[in-house]
């Protein structure tokens, strides 16, 4: 059943239908969601409003009265839906290019000024906060999931030595671009919002941008990669301004 | 320029069907609360069912009208008063230059709709006109080009009411009762039965905290058979979270688009603008539904608009 490791499948044994949304379980591989959302999105099958790719699940927003025909049972519409989709994806998985990944090098401060949690992961798991910045410039992420405030980027996964639980108690503000850890996911806040994540650096980077042609910095099945720089190039590199 | 925002209220917004088609990116779709009074008050008037309109809560906003111009009150009863004489719901009704809209206390409901016989002259943003953050201020003015207001567009508006729709649009929101219909989501196997049965069985209420984003119940405390450690999935309007606290919230139209509580179902889309409109602190019980029937009724009650 559910635990908070980052590819646990067996939670979504079976797919979830509703009124408004279908979500599909994948497989064990995480640019699945990524890869059949491209494949449904170059369907442009009528109805479907919104394709949500996260973790574990795709979740498909349809409007019933373009996407299901009124004359056949919902049940059997949505399943045939669904398994022409996995049998499509099973036939194409060879030739989808997956080596398409865009790979970010994004810069983070990680001083005390920004690092508003840094001294709590440091005692909480008797690390130093040394070695917490040196194990998240470590590794390249793979953002799992965009969600929850536009833009915001959800990673994965920390080493476990830097994994920590959300605070019990939301902050009021997080500052954008404040970049933090919950559990073994590691993210970043797109604007100033309530949060709960422990926060250990920002980056100068804006990484939502409402202009139509911009929006969000990265997209689902992106590499991100961490690297730390001090307060003085964070101000030059600024664009929270 | 046509509509000025004299005294603003709690919660007042401009509204339409809302946006869809950015929530991969975390872009919420936001949206009237009650798409189906909002809907009525563009059929009503023969707007474009996208035309938006001023979503109001209580205490309201007091509003001006700047040109003379035909409106159209749907969804709750907040006992409207052009320049302090009473108005009728559901029914086209002109309005003068420098003409006051008030709402004097809530009768029946929790959110009204005032549709405009008008252009809306604002840029959209990704399609749409709603904006999560955007509450209406006091001295706003809001572009509503204004159609214009004589005598015979006012005859064929009134000809053309569907008195039948109009009383069943208002009597499916207001006079229904029955429990509101949920289709059961991920997490249902994850809480025991005495808790299933508890959330069909017990009454809940809608909390005072309620908002846009979500409307928190009061009511029987349900506990998850597992520890609450969900990877967040995508979420929507409708979608009956359980928190750590063993408490249910349900969310609303600017919810955020994943989330990472137990999902323990989804109320019904034509249960939606009923449950919207449910006053604080009124009892209701929940029952479970099936995907077919829960279409078919979508059918038919959108199949007007």
């Amino acid at each position: 059943m559910a635990s908070d490791a980052l590819t646990d499948y067996d939670f979504w044994k079976n797919y979830w239908l509703s009124k408004e949304g279908l979500i599909f379980p994948i497989p064990n591989q995480y640019t699945f969601t990524k890869e059949l959302a491209e494949l449904i999105e170059s369907k442009k099958i009528n109805g479907i409003l919104d394709v949500i790719p996260s973790y574990h699940t795709l979740t498909i927003i349809y409007d019933i009265t373009l996407f299901l025909s009124p004359t056949q049972n919902v049940n059997d519409q949505l399943q045939l839906f669904s398994t022409q989709l996995l049998s499509e994806y099973e036939n194409n998985a060879l030739t989808i290019n997956k080596n398409e990944e865009t790979i970010h090098q994004v810069p983070v401060c990680y001083e005390n000024i920004f690092a508003l949690d840094m001294e709590n992961i440091s005692k909480t798991n008797q690390i130093s906060c040394q070695a917490i910045i040196q194990l998240h410039t470590s590794k390249q992420y793979d953002v799992y999931s965009i969600g929850f405030l536009p833009g915001f980027t959800y990673m994965g996964s920390v080493d476990e030595k830097i994994k920590i639980a959300r605070h019990p108690k939301p902050r009021n503000e997080v500052a954008a671009g404040s970049v933090g850890i919950a559990g073994l996911q590691t993210g970043i806040y797109p604007t100033n919002s309530p949060g709960g994540w422990q926060i250990i650096g920002k980056t100068p980077w804006k990484i939502f941008d409402p202009d139509p042609n911009k929006l969000a910095k990265f997209k689902v099945g992106d590499q991100v990669q961490f690297y730390a720089i001090g307060k003085e190039e964070f101000d030059s590199l600024n664009e929270h301004i | 320029m046509s509509i000025k925002i004299l005294h603003k209220g709690l919660a007042d917004s401009i509204q339409d069907i809302g946006r869809y088609g950015f929530q991969h990116l975390g872009i919420q779709p936001n949206g009237c609360m009650d798409l189906l009074s909002a809907s009525l008050a563009n059929s009503i008037l023969q707007n474009d069912i996208h035309t938006p309109v001023i979503e109001l809560h209580f205490p309201s906003s007091q509003i001006q009208f700047l040109e003379d111009g035909i409106i159209c009150i749907t969804g709750a009863n907040f006992v409207p008063v052009l320049n302090e004489k009473s108005i009728a719901l559901y029914k086209p009704i002109l309005v003068k230059k420098n003409d006051v809209l008030s709402m004097l206390q809530p009768l029946e409901g929790s959110i009204a709709y005032v549709g405009i016989k008008a252009v809306y002259d604002s840029p959209k943003w990704l399609n749409s006109h709603s904006f999560n953050t955007a509450k209406l201020k006091t001295e706003d003015v809001l572009p509503f080009s204004m159609h214009p207001s004589n005598p015979i567009a006012m005859k064929t508006l009134n000809e053309n009411l569907n008195h039948a729709l109009i009383e069943q649009v208002h009597n499916n929101i207001f006079s229904n009762t029955n429990p509101i219909r949920i289709l059961p989501g991920p997490a249902w196997q994850d809480v025991n039965e005495n808790a299933l049965y508890e959330l069909i069985n017990t009454p809940f209420t809608i909390s005072a905290q309620r908002n846009r984003m979500g409307y928190p119940l009061t009511g029987p405390k349900l506990n998850l058979n597992i520890p609450n450690a969900y990877l967040s999935s995508a979420v929507t309007r409708g979608t009956l979270q359980l928190l750590p606290s063993g408490d249910l919230i349900v969310l609303m139209a600017d919810h955020q688009t994943i989330g990472g509580y137990a999902n323990l179902g989804q109320i019904i889309l034509v249960d939606l603008p009923r449950f919207a409109q449910m006053k604080t602190g009124i009892s209701f019980k929940f029952s479970v539904a099936n995907l077919e029937n829960a279409q078919t009724l979508f059918r038919t009650m959108y199949a007007t608009f």
